[in-house]
C-alpha cells in the first residue's frame, strides 16, 4: 500500500480542479473516431449469429448445410465445434456462496434463454451471414420454461443448470448482532416488499468485435467495445490455450458500456475461435436486437425488508431478504453473485445500523444473464433503504431530511465498519444533505407543496442519500468471491527526446473523459502543458499491466499510479537539470515550460533540453545516471474509498394521466478532490438520466415462456433529451485521506441516487391518498393502479 | 437486422410504378419514407421480392386546395406540412397532429400516404383522417377508386387497399374558418407513438354545438369515431356537464388491448382523460 503523504507533490499543481473542455471530445464529434466497425482489414468476412428462440430447449440437431451451400459463405460454426476449441466459460469463485457453472460460447445441448447464440455465419457480407443463419435448421425439443425467480426456488422447478444441481446459484448472508431481538422490541418496525425490475444498460454503440490471427507469428488481435481490455486478455489466453503475450486486446474508442461491456462475452471467443480457424479476420457488430436480447441485464430482484427504529427515530435493526434473478448464466469474471450480493452489502446505507441480517438468494431463470450495470445493486439497496427511511419518517412524524441526519454516520464514527464489513473513509453524509436543503430552498418547497395540495396537486418531494464503494484495491475483490485480482493498475509515462510525454494506462476510457483527466493530472506532475501530453489506454499490447475502467475505479487507481509514475520522471528530471545547470535539484523551480534556478531566471533548462539529454547518453547526464526519460509505477489503493451524495427530486404527478414530471432534480456530491469539475457534472447527468430512465420508464419484459417483449427501442423505453430534467449540481470535496491525490470514483452515483430521490418524490406526492412506491420503474400504469387501488 | 435480398426498382411515374407492381402479382411493396417499411425489412417481418420506389415520383407531392378542400400527393412529407401555409389555414388540425409524429428526421422522410397506408392503429393521421371524414384515392390497374376514411382501416396494418394499388392523394374537406380543433395525446416519451390519442373538431352555434368530430389512435385495432360520444355534445352544447358526459361515453366506445406500455383499462381510463381535454381545448379556439 502507498502511503498518501510520501510521494510528494505535483510539479505544477494548476490542471487538477480545472474545468478542462474534453480533449476527446473534437476527435468523436467529428466522426473521427476509431470503433471497432471502423476497422476493415483485408480479407475480413462477416459474422452472424444464429439465435435461440426458445427460452429452454435441447438441441436435437443442427444442420448447416442449406447455410454452407449458399455463395459467400465460408464457415458455420456450432456449440459443439467450438467446444473443441475453446473451454466453456467457468466464473470461478473463492467462495462456497457461489455455485460454479458452464457458459459455453455457442448454446451445448441445450439453450437457456432467448437469443442464446447457438452457431456463427462468417460470410462476404453481413447480408449474406444472416441469409446463412436463416437457413440453419436446428431441430429444438422444448423444455420446460423457469421465468419466476421464486417459482425456481422450489423443488418441483426444472433446472437451469443440471451441474448445479439447484437453480439457487448465490446464496450469501450478512449478519451483525441480534437483529431478530433489536425489531421485535423495536418502537417502530416499517417492512415492504420491493421490486426493482429487470433492466439493460444500452449503449450508444452496441458491443462488437473483430478479430485477427496472424498465422506466421501465431499471434491474436482482438478489437472489441469492452471497457476490460486486460480481462478479456488474460482469460482468451487460458480459454483459448494461447500465451498471454501472443494476445492482444484493443478497445479503442468504445461508445459507452455502463459495466454492461465490462463481462466477457460469447460472441468474442467465437469470434477468435473462427478467425484463428480460417486465418482471416473475422468481425461481428452486434445490432440493437442482439443488444437487447444478449447483452447482460440488470437489477430484477425483490426484495423483503425490515426496518427497525426507537422512539426518536434512531435505526435498531435492520433485516432483509434479497432474491435476484440472475438469468441463464453467471457471468465472466464476476460471477451470478455480483448484484445480489452487492445488494446486501449496501444495504444500510450511510446510517449507523446496529444490527443487521441482509440474506440474499441468486436464482437462475430462462432469461439473458445478469451482469453489473452503473451502480451495481446499489441503486436498488438504495431504493430500498430510503425508501424504508421515508416510510419510518412518515410514521414518526418526522421530516425525511431529519430521520436521516439524525442516523447518518456522524464524523466522529469514521472510520466506521459497515454491518457487512465496508469500511467507510471520511465521508460528507450529514454535510451533503444538509447543503442540498440549503440549495434547495427545502422549507420554501415544503410551503410550495402545501399549496399545491391545498389546490388538488400531487406534488411531492424525494430525498436520497448514498455512500458507495469505488476505487477498491487489493484488500476485497470488486466482485464478491471472484478470483482475479482488480486491486492494482500501472501507468507509464515517457518523455520523448523532442520533450513530449505519452502516458500509458492499462484503463480503458469508454466515455469517461479519461484522456483528459489523467492528462491534467500527468501535466500537473511533470510540469508540461497538457498539449503536449498523448494519453493511450485501451490497448494490452501497448499498456502496463492493468485490468480496464469498471467500479468507478478509473481516476482513484490510474490517476493514483499516473501520480506515482509522473514524479519519478519528475524526480529524474530535476537530477538531469541539475547536472546540466551545475545546480542543487533542491534549488530548481519551474518557469514556463523550463527549469531555472531559484532566483536566476537566465540559468535555466527547457523540457526539450532535459529530454534530450536523458537520451544522450553519458556525456549529458550525471555519472551512474541510466539513461531515458520514463517511469511505470503500479498502484494499489489497497481498501479503496467511498464516495457520497444527496439527491432530491421534485416532481408532479399527473392526477389524470398518473405520470410524472420532474419539476426540479438537484445533486450534491462529494467525490473527494475533483480533477474535473466539468467532467464530474457530465458523468452525474450522465448517471442522473440512467437512473430517471429506471425509476420511471425502462423495463426488460419477459412473457411467461421467457420471450422478450420488451425487444426493441419502442418498447424498452430509455429517456430521450426530453425526459431528462434540468439537473442542478453541487459538490462538496473531502479529500479522500487514503488515495493518492485525495480522488474518490464517481462515474456510477448518478443511478444510485436517482431511483430512490424519484420513487420517494413519488411517494411523498401520493402520500395523501397513503400509497407507497415498492416497485420501479414507476410507469404510468402502475401508479394508475396504485392510485385506483387506494380511491376505489 | 438486415433484410434479405430484394429488387429495387425507382419508377418515374405513377404508371410505371403500377407495371412493375402488376409485374410482381402482389409480390412487391411500395417504399415511400421507409420510417415503417425499413424497419420491418431489417426484422425481416416484410420480404417482398421487389420494393417500388415512389420517391422519384414529383406529381405525388404536392398540396392543393381544390373546392372545399385540400389534396395532398401521396409523397407529401410529413415535414412539408407542418410547415404548409395551406395545411396551417385549411386543416390546422392536420398541422397539429404532425407536430405528433415522431421526431424531425422521421417526419422529414415520412410521408403522409404511408403513414396512412401504413394503417398503425397508433399513429396520428389515420385518426385525423377519421375525424375530419376524409377519403384517399387509389390507382391500381383497373383504375382509380376512392374510399372513405371509414372503409378504409380494416384491422392493424391493414387497409382495403390492394397490393397491386398505389394510394396516390389524400383528400381532406376544409375546416370552416371558425372551427375548434384539438389533437391530445399520451405517450410515454416524447416522439413516440400514442398510448392514446384523440382528434377533436367541433363547430360551435354559440353555446350550441353544431357538429363534433372525435377520433381515436392506439385505442383498438383501428381508429374509432366516437360517435355516441359526438352526439351527446350535438345535443347537450359545449358546457362542463355535457363534455364530462361525452368524456365519460367515449371510454365505453373503445375496446383498446393491453400491451406492455398500458393495459386495456388503463388506455380506456386515458381515452375518457384526453376526450375531455381534447374538448376543451378545441372549445378555447372555436369561434361561432
Ligand atoms: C422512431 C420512430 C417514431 C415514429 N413515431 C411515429 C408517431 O409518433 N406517429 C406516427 O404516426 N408515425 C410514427 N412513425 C412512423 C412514421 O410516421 C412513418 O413515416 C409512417 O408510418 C410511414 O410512412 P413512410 O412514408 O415512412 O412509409 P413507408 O415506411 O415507406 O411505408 C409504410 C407502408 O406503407 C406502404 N405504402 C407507403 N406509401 C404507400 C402508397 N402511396 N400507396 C400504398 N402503399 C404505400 C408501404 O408499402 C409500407 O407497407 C415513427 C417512425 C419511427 C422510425
Amino acid at each position: 500500500m502507498t502511503d498518501p503523504r510520501s510521494v510528494g507533490s505535483a510539479a505544477l499543481p494548476r490542471l487538477v480542479g480545472a474545468r478542462v473542455a474534453r480533449r476527446e471530445d473534437p476527435r468523436l464529434l467529428t466522426g473521427q473516431g476509431s470503433y471497432v466497425d471502423d476497422h476493415r482489414p483485408a480479407r475480413l468476412l462477416y459474422a452472424a449469429f444464429l439465435r435461440s428462440p426458445h427460452a429452454h430447449a435441447r438441441i436435437v440437431s443442427i444442420d448447416a448445410s442449406a447455410a454452407l451451400a449458399l455463395s459467400g459463405v465460408t464457415a458455420v460454426l456450432t456449440g459443439e465445434e467450438i467446444a473443441r476449441a475453446s473451454k466453456p466459460v467457468r466464473a470461478a469463485s473463492k467462495t462456497p456462496a457461489v455455485k460454479v457453472t458452464s457458459f459455453p460460447p455457442l448454446a451445448l445441448g441445450k439453450v437457456r434463454h432467448v437469443g442464446e447464440a447457438v452457431a456463427m455465419v462468417a460470410a462476404e457480407s453481413r447480408y449474406v451471414a444472416e441469409d446463412a443463419a436463416e437457413r440453419i435448421v436446428v431441430e429444438y425439443a422444448p423444455l420446460p420454461v423457469v421465468t419466476d425467480m421464486e417459482g425456481a426456488l422450489e423443488a418441483a422447478s426444472p433446472l437451469v443448470h443440471e451441474e448445479a444441481g439447484t437453480n439457487l446459484l448465490v446464496a450469501r448472508e450478512f449478519a451483525r448482532g441480534d437483529v431478530d431481538a433489536a425489531l421485535a422490541s423495536a418502537a417502530v418496525v416499517v417492512r415492504e416488499r420491493f421490486r426493482f425490475h429487470r433492466h439493460t444498460a444500452i449503449c450508444m454503440e452496441n458491443r462488437g468485435c473483430l478479430a485477427e490471427y496472424a498465422t506466421g507469428s501465431g499471434t491474436l488481435t482482438l478489437r472489441s467495445s469492452a471497457q476490460c481490455p486486460g480481462i478479456v486478455r488474460d482469460v482468451l489466453s487460458d480459454l483459448l490455450d494461447l500465451p498471454e503475450n501472443r494476445i492482444r486486446v484493443v478497445a479503442e474508442d468504445v461508445g459507452g458500456g455502463f459495466g454492461a461491456k465490462a463481462s466477457l462475452y460469447p460472441e468474442e471467443i467465437a469470434t477468435c475461435v473462427m478467425a484463428r480457424r480460417l486465418g482471416r479476420p473475422v468481425k461481428w457488430i452486434g445490432d440493437r436486437r442482439e443488444d437487447l436480447l444478449a447483452t447482460s441485464h440488470a437489477w430484477d430482484e425483490i426484495i423483503e425488508a425490515e426496518l427497525g427504529l426507537d422512539r426518536d427515530g434512531a435505526i435498531v435493526g435492520l433485516r432483509a431478504l434479497v432474491t435476484a434473478d440472475v438469468g441463464a448464466y453467471s457471468i465472466y469474471p464476476w460471477t451470478a453473485a455480483i448484484e445480489p450480493v452487492q445488494t446486501i452489502s449496501f444495504l444500510p446505507g450511510p446510517y449507523r445500523v446496529p444490527t443487521y441480517r441482509g440474506r440474499t438468494r441468486g436464482v437462475a431463470t430462462c432469461k439473458t444473464p445478469l451482469g453489473p450495470y452503473r451502480g451495481v445493486g446499489r441503486p436498488p439497496a438504495v431504493f430500498v433503504i430510503e425508501g424504508l427511511m421515508d416510510r419510518a419518517a412518515r410514521r414518526l412524524g418526522l421530516d425525511p431530511t431529519e430521520i436521516r441526519l439524525r442516523n447518518f454516520i456522524r464524523d466522529e464514527d469514521f472510520p466506521y465498519k459497515s454491518p457487512s464489513g465496508i469500511v467507510w473513509d471520511r465521508s460528507s453524509f450529514t454535510g451533503s444533505l444538509l447543503r442540498a436543503r440549503e440549495a434547495l430552498g427545502y422549507d420554501a418547497v415544503r410551503a410550495e407543496q402545501t399549496q399545491a395540495r391545498a389546490a388538488g396537486r400531487w406534488l411531492g418531494i424525494g430525498v436520497a442519500s448514498y455512500v458507495e464503494l469505488t476505487g477498491i484495491g487489493s484488500a476485497i475483490p470488486v466482485s464478491p468471491g471472484m478470483p482475479i485480482a482488480t486491486g492494482t493498475e500501472a501507468a507509464t509515462i515517457r518523455f520523448d527526446p523532442a520533450g513530449k510525454v505519452t502516458a500509458v494506462f492499462g484503463v480503458a476510457s469508454h466515455g469517461q473523459g479519461l484522456e483528459t483527466t489523467l492528462a491534467q493530472i500527468v501535466a500537473d506532475e511533470v510540469g508540461v502543458p497538457i498539449e503536449d501530453i498523448r494519453v493511450v489506454h485501451g490497448d494490452t499490447a501497448l499498456s502496463p499491466y492493468g485490468t480496464g475502467t469498471y467500479a468507478s475505479r478509473s481516476l482513484v487507481l490510474a490517476g493514483g499510479a499516473a501520480i506515482m509514475a509522473g514524479r519519478a520522471v519528475r524526480e529524474k528530471m530535476l537530477v538531469i537539470a541539475g547536472h546540466l545547470l551545475e545546480a542543487d535539484p533542491a534549488d530548481l523551480v519551474p518557469a514556463d515550460g523550463r527549469l531555472a534556478v531559484r532566483g536566476m531566471p537566465d540559468r535555466s533548462v527547457t523540457v526539450r533540453e532535459i529530454a534530450r539529454a536523458a537520451y544522450t547518453g553519458a556525456k549529458q547526464l550525471p555519472k551512474g545516471l541510466e539513461p531515458g526519460l520514463e517511469a511505470t509505477r503500479f498502484y494499489d489503493p489497497y481498501y479503496g474509498t467511498a464516495s457520497n451524495a444527496t439527491h432530491v427530486a421534485v416532481v408532479e404527478v399527473d392526477r389524470a394521466t398518473c405520470q410524472v414530471s420532474v419539476l426540479r432534480y438537484l445533486v450534491v456530491e462529494d467525490c473527494g478532490r475533483m480533477v474535473n469539475p466539468l467532467i464530474v457534472d457530465g458523468q452525474v447527468h450522465g448517471g442522473v438520466a440512467q437512473g430517471l430512465g429506471a425509476a420511471l420508464l425502462e423495463e426488460i419484459v419477459h412473457d411467461d415462456h421467457g420471450q422478450l417483449l420488451s425487444g426493441t427501442l419502442m418498447d424498452y423505453v430509455v429517456p430521450s433529451a426530453c425526459e431528462v430534467p434540468w439537473m442542478e449540481v453541487h459538490h462538496l470535496e473531502t479529500p479522500s485521506p487514503v488515495t493518492l491525490g485525495g480522488f474518490r470514483g464517481m462515474g456510477e452515483g448518478g443511478t444510485i441516487g436517482a431511483p430512490a430521490a424519484i420513487a420517494n418524490a413519488v411517494a411523498d406526492a401520493l402520500a395523501p391518498l397513503g400509497v407507497e412506491v415498492a416497485e420501479l420503474p414507476a410507469t404510468p400504469e402502475r401508479i394508475f393502479r396504485l392510485v385506483a387501488r387506494a380511491t376505489r | 437486422m438486415k433484410p434479405p435480398k430484394f429488387e429495387y426498382h425507382a419508377p418515374r411515374t405513377v404508371d410505371e410504378a403500377l407495371a412493375l407492381l402488376g409485374r410482381y402479382g402482389g409480390d412487391a411493396k411500395v417504399l415511400a419514407g421507409g420510417q415503417s417499411l425499413m424497419p420491418l425489412l431489417n426484422f425481416r417481418l416484410a420480404r417482398p421480392a421487389a420494393l417500388v420506389d415512389l420517391n422519384r415520383i414529383p406529381s405525388l407531392a404536392f398540396i392543393e386546395e381544390s373546392g372545399g378542400g385540400v389534396r395532398l400527393g401521396a409523397m407529401t412529407r410529413q415535414r412539408t406540412i407542418e410547415f404548409s401555409p395551406v395545411i396551417a389555414q385549411r386543416v390546422p388540425l392536420l398541422k397539429e397532429a404532425t407536430r405528433w409524429v415522431g421526431h424531425l428526421p422521421i417526419r422529414t422522410r415520412g410521408t403522409v400516404g404511408g403513414s396512412i397506408a401504413h394503417a398503425d392503429p397508433s399513429a396520428e393521421y389515420p385518426a385525423v383522417l377519421t375525424a375530419l371524414e376524409g377519403e384517399v384515392v387509389a390507382r391500381g390497374a383497373k383504375g382509380e377508386r376512392v374510399i372513405k376514411a371509414a372503409d378504409l382501416f380494416q384491422t392493424y396494418l391493414t387497409t382495403n387497399l390492394t397490393p397491386d394499388e398505389i394510394l396516390t392523394e389524400v383528400r381532406l374537406p376544409a375546416m370552416a374558418a371558425g372551427t375548434g380543433y384539438a389533437l391530445e395525446e399520451f405517450a410515454r416519451r416524447h416522439g413516440d407513438f400514442a398510448i392514446i390519442g384523440i382528434a377533436a373538431v367541433v363547430v360551435r352555434d354559440g353555446q350550441r354545438c353544431k357538429t363534433a368530430r372525435l377520433a381515436t389512435a392506439g385505442a383498438g385495432p383501428v381508429p374509432v369515431r366516437l360517435r355516441a360520444a359526438e352526439e351527446i355534445l350535438e345535443r347537450d352544447g359545449l358546457g362542463e356537464a355535457a363534455i364530462d358526459a361525452a368524456a365519460r361515453k367515449a371510454t365505453e366506445l373503445v375496446d383498446p388491448d393491453s400491451d406492455i406500455h398500458g393495459s386495456a383499462d388503463y388506455r380506456r381510463h386515458l381515452t375518457g382523460v384526453l376526450t375531455k381535454r381534447a374538448l376543451v381545448r378545441a372549445m378555447g379556439v372555436a369561434r361561432g
